[in-house]
This record gives structure tokens, C-alpha cells and sequence, in this order.
């Protein structure tokens, strides 16, 4: 009785410890596995985004990202030179040829993700640097491939990056920081750095996004005031460093007169001036597919006890959107509701 | 009535080793449009069945089978869940978009909404890229009346090119003429020549790089064109069909009426 | 097979090529250009005279989704329903009921007349046909009222505004606002809400929807809820008050399972299903005219006689092994009494007793047959023919089974909040495929049943009222 239950007792543990998918252990190796993993690229990622600024990382400035001790940075640098990818000379450490396809492939990887989760989960543009830095190191390069084509290959991530095209490639960001940017001149927002976090907060606060216009109104010593969408913000010439803008071409076709849909009154109606930029992915061909084409007339329908969704009437059929979507929707309101005409 | 066109169609042959419940059905039609259009009253009004209808979006999730009689043949009706487009890829979307373009129904009604017509004409402009056998079903006639609104269905099929009929699907009214449209069209006695919207000219120019391809891949295709577009435009199930050659298999099939491949099986059975 | 000049690749890589030349923005030229077109021919075929008809459609769309009546007209519209049925059902009720029962009756002394043993006579007719009787009787009348009325509504196009008036509120809790409109396909059957939830895109909104339909009480469980609130609430009130306070009731009981929805959702949107709300389009049909006739063939002969048809599958075998439990002696008690006597203790820890424990345990695979089989359990081998009105069970219940109003508002509740049918379970794992998901949505509103039931039993008897 008594060896019989001890019997069992061992065996369970041993189930628990050693079974094949489930077992402590082969969790434990599946755990290191991937933090080795994840090190190493975030390893790569690092120097790249030295080389990027044309300076070669250091195991001091790897330790310090990484916030990792010098030991284990040596480990993580060591395995990086035995699979061929980075070669340490006396400047530095600098990535070989296939280091850099390697550490491209992540950024792909990070980038591709954070355009899924704002196009395809609506995640707020803070919250979606932290969810790729996880997701970025688990994703084989099959499912990689296959979210490409799912959000139909797209060039830049939600705040601007060119993301890396798959034979590693990738096009320059031809934009200069906002503090370089002429006052008085409108410009477009062409990327928005989310590192370090704060900044980028800072940054989201002021309610920047890609592809808005920005007129630098007045430039002081330590900030700016821009303008955007007829709002004025003050910024710190520390934060515009991190915002990059270019100029605005004419197949960008921005409509310039333009409020937004959310803004319309009870009533009121307008023509369909254009989608936000930032409205990407399944989102935006939502919008689309009901309709809400430039050019096309709408008009406020339906408000409800909370304000929030309210209902619009497009092309004969009345269209229910929550403000979220209302705002993308950029209007070139129409004087009075009546005897104005759909004029395209 | 005559047989002997029909026996020719490829679809034929076909749908007799589908499997699918329908061996004694002659030919496959299927019910697109809109949501909230009526499609389901039309399956009803035309099978005899009892499929759930509402007065709201996303009434229909799952698709309905069902069979009618006319001129000695049985036809086989499937009804759709409704979609606004088939270029999102959405769920449902993907459901009526699979199986107009695998399934290769002999049919494609496209229930459309009287009081609606330019919301509703979009999709119809997207389903005449796939299949050029369509027919369109003006429903909810007697809605639009009520509102003032006329709808001149002859013009309206003049510029589409495919059969236009005017239905209320409630009180049965125009079905007799929508099933004997559905099929002229299903033997192909009625020939159509489907509207086709010009693209802006660079993605014309795209297009016209790409199609020569295609038709080199899989000659005979018959939506060549709309392939291409979803090519250019990243759909990655156009994508997938296409590597595994199930789009090939479309065109062997359109062009020898070979036996049903098992994409067209797959499209039937992941429809539901 | 004709050989194959250009490979699959070949075509890819072209594309890909072509794409990168274009420019972004043209798929959105794509869509302008088809609905320009759309527009074009609709201009040409499209002749409207004075849009004097979509004003009256938004009249009336204004008071429905307006700022200060949208909500009081919606909570007066569900009260209406359940006014009309509560009202309709109660004589029908009892007429099945007093007909089943002298058919019982009749025919059991028919069966002893004839020399058939007792445990057949019992079996047969005082176990399965008193299952059956009961099942119709309690659920028929309600449900032949409810269904049409019901759809009348759905096939006005009233639902999307409540999907619309109620969006902010789901929302905020972190799920879709079409998710009201599963709720409202739930009213009918939980299974058949949870198949619904597939018009909800976003995977982790769908799931929300999923696990939560279930405080959505179904037809199953409306008998339920409307014989406690007749014989409790309405009991309470004068006679000409009786059919709106147990409407009353009702609906206090559906907003509770609103307001469980609502706050399990955001709750799970926190934890286990965190993420933000997608985005959020529904259109609004126009008001059309219901179809009176067609609306009474479905829903009489395809839902009610459905449901029905299934609930009297499940009820006749219930009725045997009630009838079982009932007879069958070990060691001096009745297998009903010991089993009874075993839950006693959780029962009453939650405000209900054994019996309930014991009708909800048998009545797992389909919730209707709930209060048959707790009447059968309570009223052992007495003859029925003396209990079919609700002053009748109301005696039988209070006067000498103990029931109090904390036993028929524990009730209520855990109707409301309990695990769903063995039908919706097996739906919930068809549409996740996931035992996981299938285990949560089965587990999770029983836990909670169990939770909410303990505290307000126990608020209850701590506070001196
Ligand atoms: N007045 C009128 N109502 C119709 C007609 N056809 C359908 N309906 C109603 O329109 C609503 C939607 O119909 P349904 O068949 O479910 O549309 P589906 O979503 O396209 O399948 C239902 O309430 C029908 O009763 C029609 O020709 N006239
Ligand atoms: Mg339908």
C-alpha cells in the first residue's frame, strides 16, 4: 500500500518534471531558449540602430540598453560571433553582412506586428512598441510572410518607420527633425520615434500622428509652438528631435480646408474630403466599402443618449460609426444643410 | 426548353460529382449582396424553405442550401451571408468571395436594394469583375415606391450589361421573371457582356503588366483580371489559391470541363 | 493538361513589382472609381420625387435613438413584451395543465383497470407523461406569445438601435455593440446567440460575446423567472397591478443580466481577453413593415414547436428518472430524498434548498425543464390534478416547502446567472474549438451563479431585516 502510493507519487513527479510538451523541464528549455534567442536579436537591433546613426555599439552601450550585466552581454556577443553575424574590431561591434539580413528580419518582424495590431486590433499607437518588442523574437518567418501579405504589404509601420522589405532591403527615411524645419512652412509628419517612451508620450499627447500637417507657428529657444488641425502645442525642442517631417508633395493629396466628421453638429452635413492617413488596414476599407469616398455627401443623422455612436446618412442608407471612426473621416463642411449640392 | 446547351455546360458535369446533396441538381446559382437586401426572402420565396429572415445586418451568419424547379431542370440556390465588397478580408467576405470565385456557381444572383441602388450597385460592379454570369435582382420595389423612388430596371440592364429584373420578394412578385433570367443565363441561351469599371491608369497599367501572366499561368481563366487586381493589391488568399495552383485547376476546368477539383469542394464545404 | 509556361512565382514576384510602383493611396482610388461609377449608373436608372418618406423614417428614428427617451422607450418596449406574455400565458397555462392531468389521471387508472403492474402505471404515466405534460403546460403558452411578438420587432428593424443606443455602454466595457444584438438573437436561444456572435470580426470581441451570452436568459429560462415573478412579485401587488409588476420583475431581472454582461466583459477585457475595442459600423436599416403572416408561421411553427420539440426530448427521460429517484428505496430512502438531503447543505448555504440543486443538476441538458422537474421532485407522489394554478404552487411552495422571498430571488438569480444548456456548450465549442474557451464559458457562469447566490444569501441573513 504504502510503496505502491510512493510509487505513484514518483512517477507523477516524473511526468511533471520530464514529460515531453508539458513538463517542467522541457518548459524550463523552451524558456531559455527563447530568452537566449530574444537577447541575441535585440543584440542585433541594437547595433544596427548604431550603424543606422553611424556609430558602432560597444558592450558598454549594449549592457546599457539591454540592462543586462557586462558577463552575460559578453555571452550574448560571444554566440553572436560564432554564428558569423557580428565581427568586434577596436572601434566596436559592427554586423556582418548576414548579421544585418539577420537584424533587418527582426525590425521586419517588429514592424510588420505593430502595423497588425493598430490596423488589425485598433491598439493605441503607445501601447504598440512594448506588444512587437515581445512578439518580434516568436514569429518563424513563414507567419512573417503571411502577415505581410494579410495587411497587403505595407511600407511604413504606424508611426512612420520604412518597414524592411523580406530580400533585406530597406528605403531611407527622407525627412529631417522638426527643430530644422523652417517656422511658417507647412510640412508633413513623416515619422514619429517611439523610443525612449516618455518622449513618445509626450509626443501622442499633443495629439501628433503621421502623415498630419504641421506649421511650426513659433520657434523659441527651448520649444515650438506648432500648429495642427487649427489647434496650437507647445512643444520641447527635446521632443520635436524625435518628430520627422518632410515636404508636402502633391500626390500626397491632402485636402486643406477640412474639419472632421466627429465635429459636425446634429443636422449639419458636409462632403467627404478624404480618410485620416492614419486610419489603416480593415479599418479603413471599411470605411471605403460604405461608402465614404471623396466627394461624397453626408450627413449627421442620428445622436444617441451617450453622444457616442452616432449615425450619418451616406449614400441612401443611414451608417452608424463610433467617434473613433468619425474622426478619420476629414469633412469639407457644407455652409447650410439645405440647397447645398454633391458637387465632386 | 434545350437541353442540349445545357448538358454542354462545363458546370454540368460538375456538379453531378459534388457531393454535396445536389446530384440531381442541373445547375448552381448562388444569392449575393447586400446585407439586409431580401436575398433570404428571394431563397424562400423561390425554394420553399424557411430561412430566418430580419430586418437587420448579419441576419444570415451561416449559408442556407436549397433547390427549385424550372423548365425540367433543378437548380441548386445558396443562399450568401451578405457582404458590402469583396475586397476587404473580413470573414463573411471572404465566404461569398471564395465561393463565387472557386465555386463557380452556373448563376450569380445579385439581390440589390431598390432605395439603395448606388450603395448597393458597388458590389454588384465588383461581383461582374469575377463572373460575367450574373443576373441582378432589384428587390424591395415596393419599399422604393412607397418612398418615390423609381427604378428603370431596362436601362439598368443595359448598363451593366447582365439581366435586371424588378422583384418584391414578399409578395413573390417578378420571381417568375428573375428564375427564367437565372436561367438564360445558368444554359447559357443569354449572352451578357458585364459592365467592367476602368481603374485609374496607373493601376490600369499595372494590370495590363500582369494579365498576360496570368493567362500564361492558367490560359482560360475567366477573371484574369480581377486576379490581378487582387494580386497588386496583396490579398493573400488570391496569393495562396494561386501558389497551390488552384487557380490553374479554375481555368483546366472552365476550359475541358475536367473533373471538379478539390478546390471547389473546399470552397462548397468552408462556405458554411 | 496543357503545360504550364509561367510559374505561380514568376506571376508573384511581378506583382509585387508592379505593386511597389504604385502608389500607396490606390486602392482607395479603386474604391472611389467603382463607387463613382455606381454613382453614374444610379444617376441614370434612379428617378426619386420628394424624399418626403426617409423624413418620416427619421422622425421616428429621432424619438427611438433620442438623448432623453432612446433608453425609457427601449426598457417600455421589453416591458410591453413581457407584459403581453405574461398576461396571455397565465389562463392557457393552466387550461394544458388542468387538460394534462385529468388525462393522467384518467389513464393511469385506466392502466391499473387493466392489470399492469405499478411500476409501469408510475413509469409511464406519473414519470414521463407528467414530465412531458409539465414541459408543455409551463412552456407553450409563453413561448407561442413571446416568440412572434418578438420578431415583430426584429423584423421592424428596431434591434440595430438598440445595438446603437446601447454601443457605448459595450464600449466602454470593452466589447463590440454588436454584441447587443447577439444578446438579443439569445433571448430566443443561447445557442443560437453564440452562432450569431460570427457578425462580430474582432476574434477577442467574438469570444466576449461568446462567454457571456449566457446572461441572456433564454426561452428556456423565461418560464422560470415568469412563474416566480407571478407568484412572488405579483402576488405582493393588488390584482390589477399583478401582470405589470411581474413584467416589472422580469425586466429588472433581464437588465441585471445586462448589467453581468457588461461587467464580465469588462472585466475580461482586462484579463484574460485584454486588448481595445475594434472599431464599430452598423447600419441602420429603414423601418419596413413587419409581414404579420409569415412571422406567425416561423416563429409558431419553426421556433416554438422546435424548441418545444426538444425540450419534451429531454423531459421525458428526465420524467422517468425522476419518477426513479422517487420510487426507488435504498436502505429505507428514497434515492430523491438521499440525493436531495446531500445538497441540502450547499442549497441552503445559497439561499435555495436541495431540490433546486437537484432539478438544476438534471435539467443540464436543457433548462426548461427546470420547474417541472423541481414541482415533480416537491410534490412526490401527489396527485396533480389539484396543483395548476399559481395559487396552487404558490402554497405548495411557501406553505410547505419553506420558501421565502430570499429563495425566489436566489432563484431568479441563479436562473439568470447559471451555466448554460448542454446545446449552447456544444455550440460555444463548435465556433472556438477550443476546450479551454468551452470550459470557461460553462465553468465561469456557474462559479459566478454559486458567488452571487452565497452573498446575497448571506447579506440576507446577517442583516437584520
Ligand atoms: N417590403 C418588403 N420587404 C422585404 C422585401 N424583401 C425582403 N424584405 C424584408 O427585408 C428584411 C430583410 O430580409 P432578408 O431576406 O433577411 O435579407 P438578407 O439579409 O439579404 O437575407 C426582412 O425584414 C424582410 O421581411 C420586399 O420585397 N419588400
Ligand atoms: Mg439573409
Amino acid at each position: 500500500m504504502n510503496a505502491l502510493s510512493i510509487g505513484v507519487a514518483a512517477a507523477l513527479l516524473v511526468v511533471i518534471l520530464a514529460a515531453p510538451k508539458f513538463g517542467l523541464l522541457a518548459r524550463w528549455k523552451r524558456h531559455r531558449a527563447y530568452r537566449a534567442k530574444s537577447r541575441s536579436e535585440d543584440a542585433l537591433k541594437h547595433i544596427l540602430a548604431w550603424q543606422h546613426r553611424s556609430k558602432l555599439a560597444s558592450l558598454e552601450s549594449l549592457a546599457g540598453t539591454m540592462g543586462l550585466r557586462p558577463a552575460a552581454v559578453l555571452r550574448v556577443v560571444a554566440g553572436l560571433q560564432t554564428a558569423g553575424w557580428v565581427e568586434s574590431g577596436a572601434g566596436g561591434i559592427a554586423l556582418t553582412a548576414s548579421g544585418e539580413r539577420r537584424a533587418l528580419e527582426v525590425v521586419r518582424a517588429h514592424r510588420l506586428w505593430e502595423r497588425h495590431l493598430s490596423d488589425d486590433a485598433n491598439m493605441p499607437m503607445g501601447k504598440l512598441h512594448p506588444a512587437a518588442e515581445r512578439a518580434e523574437h516568436s514569429l518563424s518567418r513563414q507567419q512573417v510572410a503571411e502577415l505581410d501579405a494579410h495587411l497587403g504589404h505595407p511600407q511604413h509601420d504606424p508611426h512612420g518607420d520604412p518597414i524592411p522589405r523580406p530580400d533585406g532591403t530597406i528605403s531611407a527615411l527622407n525627412a529631417v527633425s522638426l527643430n530644422e524645419w523652417p517656422a511658417g512652412r507647412p510640412a508633413l509628419i513623416a515619422h514619429l520615434e517611439d523610443e525612449p517612451q516618455a518622449v513618445f508620450r509626450q509626443i501622442l499627447l499633443a495629439n501628433l500622428r503621421p502623415m498630419q500637417v504641421v506649421r511650426v507657428a513659433e520657434s523659441g529657444p527651448n520649444h515650438l509652438a506648432v500648429e495642427i488641425d487649427g489647434r496650437q502645442h507647445r512643444i520641447e525642442r527635446s521632443t520635436a528631435a524625435n518628430i520627422h517631417v518632410r515636404e508636402i508633395r502633391p500626390q500626397d493629396a491632402l485636402p486643406t480646408e477640412r474639419t472632421r466628421l466627429s465635429d459636425l453638429v446634429q443636422g449639419a452635413c458636409g462632403e467627404v474630403a478624404g480618410l485620416s492617413p492614419d486610419c489603416q488596414g480593415l479599418s479603413r476599407r471599411r470605411l471605403l466599402d460604405l461608402g465614404l469616398t471623396p466627394g461624397t455627401r453626408v450627413e449627421v443623422a442620428l445622436d444617441n443618449t451617450f453622444g457616442d455612436p452616432r449615425a450619418f446618412r451616406v449614400r441612401g442608407t443611414t451608417v452608424a460609426l463610433r467617434r473613433q471612426q468619425a474622426e478619420q473621416v476629414l469633412i469639407r463642411p457644407f455652409p447650410s444643410s439645405d440647397g447645398a449640392e454633391t458637387a465632386p | 426548353m434545350n437541353t442540349e446547351a445545357c448538358d454542354s455546360c462545363p458546370a454540368h458535369v460538375q456538379m453531378a460529382k459534388m457531393g454535396v446533396d445536389i446530384a440531381n441538381c442541373d445547375h448552381v446559382v448562388a444569392l449575393a449582396g447586400n446585407p439586409n437586401t431580401g436575398k433570404s426572402s428571394v431563397f424562400n420565396a423561390l425554394t420553399g424553405l424557411r430561412q430566418h429572415v430580419g430586418n437587420w445586418t448579419g441576419k444570415t451568419v451561416t449559408r442556407a442550401e436549397g433547390a427549385f424547379g424550372y423548365g425540367g431542370k433543378r437548380y441548386k440556390l445558396v443562399d450568401l451571408p451578405g457582404t458590402y465588397s469583396l475586397l476587404s478580408a473580413s470573414h463573411d467576405e471572404e465566404i461569398s468571395r471564395n465561393f463565387l470565385l472557386f465555386g463557380q456557381p452556373d448563376c450569380t444572383v445579385v439581390v440589390v436594394d431598390a432605395t439603395a441602388l448606388e450603395r448597393n450597385l458597388n458590389l454588384v460592379l465588383q461581383v461582374l469583375e469575377i463572373t460575367d454570369r450574373a443576373v441582378v435582382c432589384v428587390n424591395l420595389m415596393d419599399e422604393a415606391k412607397r418612398k418615390g423612388i423609381e427604378v428603370d430596371v431596362r436601362s439598368l440592364s443595359r448598363d451593366l450589361g447582365v439581366p435586371a429584373v424588378s422583384t418584391v420578394a414578399r409578395t413573390k412578385e417578378g420571381l417568375s421573371d428573375l428564375v427564367a433570367s437565372v436561367a438564360g443565363v445558368a444554359c447559357g441561351e443569354t449572352k451578357t457582356s458585364p459592365s467592367r469599371v476602368a481603374p485609374p491608369a496607373e493601376v490600369q497599367e499595372a494590370i495590363d503588366g500582369l494579365v498576360p501572366l496570368i493567362q500564361g499561368m492558367a490560359p482560360g481563366l475567366p477573371s484574369a483580371r480581377w486576379v490581378a487586381l487582387r494580386l497588386l493589391d496583396g490579398d493573400h488568399k488570391v496569393r495562396e489559391a494561386l501558389l497551390s495552383g488552384e487557380l490553374a485547376g479554375l481555368a483546366d476546368r472552365q476550359r475541358q470541363a475536367a473533373p471538379l477539383a478539390a478546390s471547389r469542394i473546399k470552397a462548397i464545404a468552408g462556405a458554411q | 493538361m496543357t503545360p504550364v509556361s509561367v510559374t505561380p512565382q514568376a506571376v508573384l514576384d511581378r506583382s509585387d513589382e508592379l505593386r511597389r510602383g504604385l502608389d500607396g493611396s490606390f486602392r482607395d482610388s479603386m474604391v472611389a472609381s467603382l463607387y463613382q461609377r455606381a454613382g453614374e449608373l444610379a444617376g441614370r436608372s434612379v428617378r426619386e420625387q420628394g424624399a418626403g418618406k426617409w423624413d418620416f423614417d427619421q422622425r421616428i428614428d429621432r424619438i427611438l435613438t433620442s438623448r432623453w427617451l432612446g433608453l425609457p422607450v427601449m426598457l417600455l418596449l421589453l416591458g410591453a413584451v413581457f407584459w403581453v406574455t405574461i398576461l396571455g400565458a397565465n389562463v392557457p397555462s393552466q387550461m394544458l395543465a388542468n387538460g394534462f392531468f385529468a388525462v393522467e389521471a384518467a389513464a393511469a387508472g385506466w392502466f391499473e383497470s387493466m392489470g399492469a403492474p405499478w411500476w409501469l402505471t408510475g413509469l409511464v404515466w406519473h414519470g414521463i407523461f407528467r414530465g412531458l405534460a409539465w414541459v408543455v403546460s409551463v412552456m407553450l403558452p409563453p413561448m407561442a406569445i413571446f416568440f412572434p411578438v418578438f420578431t415583430i420587432l426584429e423584423d421592424l428593424g428596431y434591434l440595430p438601435r438598440v445595438a446603437f443606443n446601447l454601443d457605448w455602454l459595450f464600449r466602454k466595457a470593452g466589447a463590440h455593440g454588436k454584441q447587443a444584438l447577439t444578446m438579443a438573437m439569445g433571448f430566443g436561444c443561447n445557442a443560437a446567440g453564440v452562432t450569431s456572435t460570427r457578425i462580430i470580426d474582432s476574434p477577442r470581441e467574438r469570444l466576449l460575446a461568446i462567454l457571456t451570452n449566457n446572461f441572456v436568459p433564454c426561452n428556456g429560462r423565461f418560464p422560470t423567472l415568469i412563474m416566480l415573478a407571478v407568484i412572488f412579485v405579483a402576488a405582493a401587488v393588488p390584482p390589477a397591478a399583478a401582470a405589470f409588476a411581474a413584467a416589472a420583475a422580469v425586466v429588472a431581472v433581464v437588465l441585471l443580466g445586462v448589467c453581468f454582461t457588461l461587467g464580465v466583459s469588462w472585466a475580461l477585457s482586462r484579463s484574460l481577453l485584454s486588448g481595445e475595442a475594434s472599431a464599430f459600423t452598423l447600419e441602420m436599416p429603414p423601418y419596413r413593415r413587419p409581414s404579420i403572416l409569415r412571422i406567425l408561421y416561423t416563429s409558431l411553427i419553426d421556433r416554438t414547436i422546435f424548441v418545444l420539440g426538444r425540450a419534451m426530448l429531454t423531459a421525458a427521460p428526465a420524467g422517468a428518472l425522476i419518477w426513479i429517484l422517487a420510487n426507488v428505496q435504498a436502505g429505507g430512502t428514497t434515492l430523491a430524498d438521499r440525493s436531495i438531503s446531500l445538497l441540502e447543505p450547499l442549497g441552503t448555504a445559497i439561499g435555495l434548498d436541495g431540490v433546486i440543486l437537484l432539478a438544476y443538476v438534471i435539467a443540464i441538458p436543457a433548462n426548461e425543464i427546470v420547474v417541472p422537474t423541481m414541482l415533480m421532485c416537491y410534490l412526490g407522489g401527489a396527485m396533480m390534478m389539484d396543483i395548476t394554478t399559481y395559487e396552487q404552487i404558490r402554497e405548495v411552495l411557501v406553505g410547505q416547502h419553506g420558501w421565502t422571498m430570499l429563495t425566489a430571488v436566489n432563484l431568479m438569480l441563479f436562473s439568470l446567472l447559471h451555466n448554460p444548456c448542454a446545446t449552447t456548450i456544444l455550440t460555444i465549442w463548435k465556433e472556438t474549438r477550443s476546450a479551454r474557451w468551452t470550459a470557461l464559458g460553462a465553468l465561469m457562469p456557474l462559479g459566478l451563479a454559486f458567488l452571487v447566490c452565497l452573498a446575497t444569501a448571506q447579506a440576507v441573513r446577517l442583516l437584520p431585516l
